[in-house]
């Protein structure tokens, strides 16, 4: 513990250094605009600033390149809240009851929730770090196929609690997703699936222009042509803090949704994507109104903005600890150190300990410098809400054709942004809900590549999935929960019919 | 008056003809990278592109144009106009990538000869690399072990038909072996999965195991290469073991659409020279622990061919997968 | 009766019908090793079940026409902005094409005065491309004339 307050106070000294702080300083500015721009996404910014920071030392970059990623977190939430468009992937959740709380005149709260719920779980992540990133790499080291396959079966089942309705009609969006998520070159055996020869559909459809033209443009569509356009809405001061209800209905969610973000930052793959998901599901499910979950629910905003924070910090535990990349971002980020000579591995913490204590000390300081940047915005970014519809809504188009462009520089995402568009459009005027749309097309090549890497592995056998520990408890735990919704499901309807007799015995008393 | 008029226009055309002859190049250049930012492409094609503007005198921007394992930035530029302005850093998966289409009947993405070969940069032998808790010391181990359990031994790559995959191929026919192959979706991943103990072995580049092998997570067995990798002196190639078709490189060479006109072709491998002489070019790549090897015009073009040879054999013979 | 129902149901049993058959070509490989034609298969199953599901309890769904689609005819006004936006994007160049697109929304669609439309969308067009191209360094595609 000693020895961790050195070093902590060795990394201060680096990461108080004026260049640093500079440097710390400018990712987390790029990092909230990446973030607040739709489409454009913590990798693409930091795929495009990483040439710039070939010429600066290595702690300077990977200071500035991790105030990117994590600060990208904070700025998401913004246009998910005030225009529904999903900032980046992680911010689809915050669209539905952000959004909603801002057409009840709640969007200060909703920003400053957001922004609060990202700092506290931004910085408890960090001090997880610290603290736990040795041990907790190997644990996440031990994840392979099977586990993921367990993993994200769960995350399956998880759709089940994200929209209310009926469930029928949700897990049809879901296996809807599911087979778009099928598009592209499979992993495992080299044939091109329904991408009828365009290239650019070889690595499926993306989840950016999926989420942005769901989400963002359909939003326009649904709105643009209303005799009655949105109300401008006048928020005063006053209003832009949340109450003291608010406040209390977003403590228990922002814990929850640090924790969970953590450990599913943690395991190596891109499935930090699915922490604001796997948050929003769990608030659900907790809540004791979930009825108010897409109508303007505290918990739906506080609960996944915090999980996608503290999954970043996660993120950076396989990085650091063993020099091992956890998904495409800490991949470019592990390149920006080799760039500069520094040889990331699991020696890194102990041959390079000024950067390892300083990169972490300047995270607490970026997340302070976020909070700083974030809540004196909400001030400014309501003011968009005064902005009328009808010139509003061009400009959204253009952020969105943008953001979506930005990412790989082909117009074949825009193509699948808008023919998303038209059809979130659709399926809204049709009453089946979108978001698990966009879960299911994450998680299916996912899943279908984590199964078939673990018959590979096991020569066809499935006794692999239950023979290893990690995966059998996950799927031993999945099924005890099917198993008791089942059971509750049944008992509901039992006392339904129970209590009919009951009743109409009332109405002739 | 008419015969100045004519002369002067005359002049003019015979002038701007010339000009535009080593006026070559006169805007800037695209460097097309189809890989993602931060990966072997990506990284070595920087510091060319930042030596070979100093040539040049021209900006050469880097473009990364990424999908499809690399068919997107390549046909990109298969497909662009050959003036010199768009060129291609391709890594050796630009030979597999037409014949895996034509093994599933597909029409190719682009195809080789519609590349003109400027220069290769660099030649990484692959590695290969087991944990350090594994039974075998030496290759001659592993391959015998591979022998007498056929099909039990796994090894993960970064895809199917990939870099890492076709060495492994080179090594199972040339050994008469068979190993149980796990794709993954990357290097990366691939690395994680044998860390992780989930696959027995990876056919790696050096750049990335090289800090896991000095930290004692990893063992390296033997190398693909034709010399013993510089930086791991003890560890023995695949030639000197006795397996001569086992030969593989992860490498980098720089090509141009074909058609692009022969003077500027020549200026362009010329800068290639220039560059890869440069000492900042040089301290770049050491710092990737990426030997630099070059070869141009006819030595590139054996170089190139006989590699695509190779490849396109290990491809076929893998066919494909499922219909075994 | 059309309901919303039965006519989301029907549509996703027929996807599923057109993944199917696109899928015939697809090995479809065995219960121990599934090859790329399992899983689009499997899902295509499920969801013609569930589309199917949909569509037969979806009586009591409200009628597709008292949905209300008023908003729809200015809908598909902006999809072929869109559309345009694409086949603009790298023909004419960004600028231009984003010029022409929120000029065409603006003046036209939201019948703004034509000066102030025009102000407008220059100024998103060119400022966005500022931020962008050249802050952000984000390449976006340049027209006739490098505009």
């Amino acid at each position: 513990m000693v020895e961790t307050l050195q070093n902590l106070g060795l990394g201060f000294s680096v990461a108080l250094q004026p260049a640093v702080l500079l440097y710390a300083f400018v990712g987390c500015v790029v990092g909230t605009l990446v973030g607040v721009l739709p489409g454009v996404g913590p990798l693409a910014g930091i795929s495009l600033l990483l040439p710039a920071t070939f010429g600066l030392t290595a702690t300077n970059a990977i200071v500035m390149l991790a105030g990117i990623y994590y600060g990208a977190m904070y700025g998401g939430s913004t246009t998910s809240i005030l225009m529904r468009i999903p900032g980046e992937a992680a911010s689809v959740m915050t669209c539905i009851d952000g959004y909603a709380m801002a057409r009840k005149g709640r969007a200060g709260a909703a920003l400053a929730i957001a922004a609060i719920g990202s700092f506290i779980a931004g910085t408890v992540s960090v001090v997880a770090l610290m603290l736990l990133a040795p041990p907790l790499a190997g644990f996440a080291l031990r994840f392979g196929p099977p586990e993921y396959f367990a993993l994200l079966l769960l995350g399956l089942l998880v759709l089940a609690y994200m929209s209310g309705g009926s469930m029928v009609k949700s897990l049809a969006m879901a296996v809807l997703g599911l087979l778009l998520g099928m598009i592209g070159i499979d992993q495992m055996s080299g044939y091109f699936r329904f991408a009828y020869g365009v290239v650019e559909l070889g690595d499926g459809l993306g989840v950016v222009p999926i989420a942005v033209g769901l989400f963002g443009i359909a939003e326009v569509l649904a709105t643009a042509g209303q005799e009655v356009p949105p109300q401008v809405l006048k928020p005063k001061l006053r209003e832009l803090l949340p109450s003291r209800r608010e406040w209390r209905e977003s403590v228990m969610p922002i814990g929850r949704g640090t924790v969970l973000g953590f450990l599913i930052g943690i395991i190596p793959g891109s499935a930090h994507i699915i922490s604001s998901f796997v948050s929003y599901a769990v608030e659900r499910r907790l809540s004791r109104h979930p009825e108010e979950f897409g109508q303007g629910a505290v918990a739906g905003v506080a609960g996944p903005e915090s999980a996608n924070n503290s999954a970043t910090s996660g993120a950076f535990v396989p990085m650091l600890a063993l020099g091992v990349p956890s998904g495409p971002i800490p991949a470019v980020m592990l390149a920006a150190l080799m760039v500069h000579g520094v040889s990331p591995g699991p020696l890194l913490i102990k041959e390079q300990p000024a950067l390892f204590w300083g990169f972490i000390a300047s995270m607490y300081v970026g997340n302070l410098m976020l909070l700083a940047l974030n809540l004196p915005m909400v001030g400014i970014f309501v003011n968009v809400l005064r902005v009328p519809y009808s010139l509003l809504y061009p400009a959204i188009i253009m952020f969105c054709v943008v953001g979506v462009y930005a990412v790989n520089g082909s117009v074949v995402d825009v193509w699948i942004a808008i023919v998303m568009g038209a059809l979130g459009y659709v399926l809204r005027k049709l009453g089946f809900e979108t978001a698990p749309i966009v879960l299911g097309a994450i998680l299916a090549p996912m899943i279908e590549l984590a199964l078939r890497q673990s018959l590979a592995m096991s020569d066809g056998q499935y006794m692999i999935f239950v023979s290893r520990p990690i995966s059998g408890t996950l799927l031993a735990f999945g099924a005890a929960l099917v198993l008791l919704n089942l059971v509750s499901w049944l008992g509901r309807g039992l006392d339904w019919r129970r209590r009919i007799p009951l009743d109409e015995k009332g109405e002739n008393l | 008056m008419k015969r100045l008029a004519l002369t002067g226009l005359l002049a003019l055309t015979v002038a701007s003809s010339a000009a535009a002859q080593d006026a070559y190049p006169s805007r800037p250049i695209s460097l097309v990278v189809p890989f993602p930012p931060g990966g072997v492409a990506d990284l070595t094609a920087r510091p060319v592109a930042t030596a070979m503007e100093k040539v040049l005198k021209q900006p050469v921007g880097v473009v990364n144009k990424t999908g499809a394992a690399g068919a997107v930035g390549m046909q990109f530029v298969a497909t662009s106009k050959p003036d010199g302005y768009t060129l291609l850093l391709a890594l050796s998966s630009i030979s597999i990538i037409p014949e895996a289409d034509k093994l599933f009947g597909r029409p190719p993405a682009f195809t080789v000869d519609q590349f003109a070969p400027v220069a290769l940069i660099s030649a990484d032998p692959t590695i290969l690399v087991v944990r350090a808790e594994s039974p075998w010391k030496t290759a001659k181990e592993f391959i015998e072990d591979a022998k007498k359990r056929p099909g039990q031994i796994s090894y993960s790559s970064s895809g199917i038909y990939g870099t890492l995959h076709m060495a492994m191929e080179l090594l199972s026919s040339a050994a008469g072996i068979k190993l149980r192959h796990v794709p993954y979706a990357g290097a990366g991943p691939a690395l994680t999965a044998l860390l992780g103990g989930h696959v027995d072995a990876l056919a790696s580049g050096p750049a990335v195991v090289l800090p896991q092998i000095k930290a004692g997570k990893l063992r390296a067995l033997a190398a693909w290469g034709d010399k013993r990798v510089a930086a791991l002196p003890e560890v023995p190639t695949f030639k000197e073991l006795g397996y001569p078709e086992a030969e593989f490189y992860i490498w980098a060479g720089l090509f141009a659409p074909r058609g692009t006109p022969e003077p500027v072709l020549a200026k362009l491998r010329e800068a290639a020279r220039v560059a890869v002489g440069d000492p900042e070019f040089k301290t770049a790549m050491d710092k990737l622990e990426t030997p630099v090897t070059f070869k141009q015009g006819a030595e590139f073009q054996k170089f190139f061919d006989a590699d695509a040879q190779r490849l396109a054999e290990g491809v076929r013979k893998v066919g494909r997968i499922e219909q075994k | 009766m059309l309901t919303t129902e039965r006519l989301g149901g029907s549509a996703l049993c027929l996807l599923a019908l057109f993944v199917m058959w696109e899928s015939r070509r697809l090995p479809l490989g065995t219960w121990h090793n599934p090859g790329p034609g399992y899983f689009p298969v499997l899902l295509a199953v499920v969801l013609l079940a569930l589309g199917g599901l949909v569509a037969f309890m979806g009586g009591r769904a409200p009628r597709v026409a008292d949905v209300g689609w008023g908003e729809a005819g200015q809908a598909l006004v902006i999809l072929g902005v869109c559309a345009f936006i694409c086949f603009g994007l790298e023909r004419l160049g960004y600028r231009l094409t984003m010029l022409g697109a929120l000029l065409f929304l603006v003046w036209l669609v939201e019948r703004r005065r034509l000066v102030a439309a025009l102000g407008f969308a220059a100024a998103l067009a060119f400022g966005s491309f500022y931020l962008f191209d050249t802050l952000l360094r984000v390449p976006l595609p340049r027209g006739p004339f490098n505009i």
